[in-house]
């Protein structure tokens, strides 16, 4: 089972993902809020457009709304504390290197720019649905709201739906 | 009882910033335990060759889930202090089904990836940026999908009430699900890869018989929550806390029965002149009605921007809000009082209460005025209908209010002089050869047919007010315009069956052109064969305006228990039933004969309704009293709009029923009685 070590190493799921489950919790009876990332990094797409095109950013109808300081906002620094926690985490579990992770017969080229094509897609979407996976689906599932759960449905089956088209990217 | 961040409004605050600071670090922590620093891993679960995702992630969800329920049963914490996302079903569903191909594509989520990033992942660090591109393209791209944006909008919605379960049932069953899950996905990894490490394992076994246990619990907890509550002091007087309703939907129940959430157009017309601080108003319609009229001193913001609009100022002075009717105001006041906003009123009967109690000129109004009425009324009409006040709001001038009561029937020349003002809509209803030949400049063609068709089995019923409203939005026409509806020749039904689209919808700005396009043509008006420029417009289909039609049940209880009129407008042949072309001829029992002919007189070069004087005498004989109840009908409802139109809008009879299906249906129905 030291096939692939980071796979070796992990946590049980279940436990982990009841602690992911109890940091939710305390999520709401902290902050009132559940956990978001989304959020914090579509502030920073705003304060990098607002250094770029001040002017422009404020009187713009969706970015102009968060004033002259996006970064002003509990979830910028949520988003700090996820780099730093997922930081710390691969330091002591000895998984921290500096890679480009794809199947070993793909390109890095195809998997960067698949990354990078997910990635506009995923920041587009969750402006959209005003949340991703963690604020919308996980957070709202927990809630039991009803478009949190449609969300999620509908993640997956965007998912399932596109995954043969970018398999390459994982082939070995 | 715990206070949230949120619920003292210090979320953006330094120990707010801190306590997410360090939430986010025991976020990324889980995240990267759970393996989630790694694409590969992530996209397994769309291959079927790694679950982790749906372990992890629904293992997550069901803990907090069953955490926040016990704490909220237990009255640990109320919702009140819960920031709860809004549904916007179209937004959520285009933007899930985008992020799962961007999540595919990618192998990574937000959450993920900057857990990725941190533990050195070059493609984590690339999706990043794309995600930062993507969040400025959704800016620049914001004013075109808008619509998108807000699509579907539907305020906090709870999946258990969506789907008229209640809550504990649905959690055990969401829970029994997910613990199905874990055992599918175990069993799948363990056929395609050899995995599934825990399938039938004592772990696997016993985490699932907790977790189901924890949910069943649910079921029996609100029951005694004396002894497990412990020494909650005060507000947990509502008793059974969890099961009942914790102390803020009471008191907010409370409220609502008093009618303690609303404001009256008078107070809020003097507190606004009187430059109150603090004090602010929301107009929640579109931004085009916003922009062609609102109350002076308004703001406009969608219903789905309120919760972050409001937060900055929260239980700060005093919030009203208002639309066309009162539903979607007093929806929002209930959801923003459930997310802990607690000085939000609601403006009693909307726009139209605050033009009708405010703006309405003294001289229009039928009832007597004392003089310090009559001046109160010009100094609002002076503060709310400046023109520097409208003019900031872009629109070129208020929809002038006609000098007749709205509904009723408007002159030739009041159209003749305010044709193509702005807020003023004509819409023509004869033939459409006729139309396409010469119609009034800027009039609509609107053929009666496409307001009516089968509903429920009966034919020519009209349409219900959600594809009214949706005929409307492709004509142009807003709530706020002042629609003039121009009938042809003697077919004055025509127009009056428009007039009941408008009586469905509320929209009580409606005239009907006095001698119809004859006399226009008579008095040598201009004319034009060029057809209108429309920009679809969005009409809102408001809740439940129609409380006039009524079915053949309503109309079998006055033929049993009397209490009410039955008008029956066909022509006398038909009453007498010597001319049929139904399936029986006859009358309803009871019912008296006034065929809706016998309101319009023929000129030489057009017909119109007779004086107001005649038409009165003659009601006044068949109907005892102005708030008699009288249900009006005709074979298919076409003719009893007419009539309808004259007893409601013309005589001011308060209760005047439609029965809208009419003889068709009763004579089709061979138990109902015929005489």
């Amino acid at each position: 089972m030291k096939k692939n070590p980071l796979n070796g190493e992990n946590m049980n799921p279940y436990l982990a993902g009841v602690l992911l489950g109890c940091t939710l919790l305390a999520s709401f009876l902290v902050l009132g809020a559940g956990l978001g990332a989304s959020g914090g990094l579509a502030r920073f797409a705003a304060a990098l457009e607002g250094f770029v095109a001040p002017g422009h950013t404020l009187s713009s109808e969706y970015f102009g709304r968060w004033g002259a300081h996006p970064l002003h906002y509990y979830l910028v620094f949520m988003l700090l504390g996820t780099f730093a926690g997922g930081f710390f985490s691969a330091l002591q579990a000895n998984r921290l290197s500096i890679q480009v992770e794809k199947g070993l017969k793909a390109s890095p080229r195809l998997r960067l720019g698949l990354a990078l094509a997910g990635g506009i897609l995923v920041g587009f979407a969750s402006r959209l649905a005003q949340g991703c996976t963690s604020g919308q689906a996980l957070t709202g599932g927990a809630m039991l709201l009803t478009g949190s759960m449609v969300f999620l449905v509908c993640v997956f089956a965007g998912g399932y739906a596109a995954a043969h088209l970018v398999r390459r990217q994982w082939n070995d | 009882m715990i206070e949230t961040f949120f619920g003292l409004g210090q979320l953006d605050s330094p120990a707010g910033y801190f306590a997410a600071l360090v939430l986010g670090l025991c976020f990324g922590f889980c995240l990267e335990r759970a393996g989630f620093g790694s694409s590969r891993r992530l996209a397994g679960i769309f291959y079927f060759t790694d679950m982790a995702v749906l372990k992890v992630m629904f293992s997550a969800m069901i803990t907090a889930m069953l955490g926040l329920a016990y704490c909220l049963a237990l009255g640990w914490i109320e919702p009140g202090s819960l920031y709860f996302m809004p549904t916007v079903y179209g937004a959520q569903v285009v933007g899930g089904l985008l992020f799962g191909v961007g999540f595919v594509m990618s192998g990574w989520c937000p959450g993920t990836g900057a857990v990725g990033a941190a533990s050195g992942k070059l493609d984590a660090l690339v999706f990043l940026g794309g995600a930062l591109v993507g969040s400025i393209l959704f800016n620049k791209l914001f004013p075109v999908i808008k619509p998108l944006y807000a699509w579907g909008e539907s305020g906090v919605l709870f999946v258990y009430d969506s789907l008229g379960a209640s809550k504990p049932a649905f959690v055990l069953v969401l829970t029994v699900v997910a613990v199905g899950c874990f055992w599918g996905a175990e069993a799948v990894e363990k056929k395609r890869v050899g995995g599934g490490h825990y399938l039938n394992s004592p772990f696997l076994k016993t985490f699932s018989a907790v977790l189901v246990f924890l949910a069943a619990a649910l079921f029996i907890l609100p029951s005694a929550p004396g002894n497990l509550a412990g020494a909650s002091a005060g507000e947990s007087g509502a008793g059974r806390a969890g099961a009942a309703l914790p102390a803020r939907e009471t008191s907010l129940l409370q409220q609502i029965e008093s009618a303690g959430d609303h404001m009256d157009p008078v107070e809020l017309a003097d507190r606004l002149m009187s430059g109150e601080q603090g004090l602010q108003v929301i107009d929640l319609r579109t931004p085009d009605e916003f922009k062609a009229f609102h109350i002076r001193g308004a703001v406009n913001v969608p219903l789905s921007q309120l919760p972050d609009y409001l937060a900055p100022t929260r239980n700060e002075g005093i919030v009203v809000l208002y639309s066309n009717g009162m539903t979607h105001p007093a929806q929002a006041r209930d959801a923003l009082s459930r997310l802990g906003f607690e000085n939000v009123y609601i403006l009693t009967d909307g726009l139209q209460g605050f033009m009708d109690a405010c703006l309405k000129p003294a001289s229009l109004r039928s009832e007597p005025l004392p003089a310090e009425m009559v001046s109160r009324i010009d100094r609002w009409r002076r503060y709310f209908t400046s023109p520097a006040e409208t003019a900031k709001a872009g629109a070129e001038t208020l929809p002038p209010l006609p000098a007749v009561p709205l509904p009723g029937i408007i002159p030739t020349d009041w159209l003749g002089e305010n044709l193509g003002k702005n807020g003023i809509r004509v819409i023509d209803v004869r033939s459409q050869p006729e139309y396409n030949t010469a119609h009034i400049p800027g009039s609509i063609y609107l053929s009666v047919d496409s307001f009516r068709g089968v509903v429920g089995g009966l034919p020519s019923m009209l349409l219900p007010a959600e594809m009214l409203a949706l005929h409307l939005s492709h004509m142009g026409i807003t709530p706020s315009d002042l629609v003039v509806v121009v009938p042809g020749g003697d077919k004055t039904q025509d127009a009056t069956l428009v007039g009941m689209a408008f009586e469905r919808l509320g929209h009580k700005r409606y005239e009907i052109l006095g001698g119809g396009f004859g006399k226009w043509v008579a008095e040598k008006r201009p004319l034009d064969n060029r057809l209108p420029q429309i920009t679809p417009s969005h009409y809102p289909p408001v809740g439940n305006s129609d409380t006039f039609t009524v079915d053949y049940r309503a109309v079998l209880k006055v033929v049993r228990e009397g209490g009410g009129i039955i008008l029956d407008v066909r022509p006398a042949d038909y009453f007498s039933g010597k001319k049929s072309d139904e399936a029986r001829g006859g009358h309803i029992p009871g019912a008296i004969n006034r065929p809706f002919t016998e309101d319009i007189r023929k000129n030489e070069s057009f017909s119109a309704f007779k004086p107001v004087d005649e038409l009165a005498a003659a009601y006044e004989k068949l109907i005892p009293t102005k708030a008699t109840k009288v249900i009006v009908h005709c074979r298919t409802g076409h003719q009893a709009s007419q009539t309808f139109f004259v007893l409601k809008n013309l005589l001011g009879y308060t209760h005047v029923l439609y029965y809208d299906a009419g003889w068709t249906e009763w004579a089709a129905r061979p138990e109902l009685p015929v005489k």
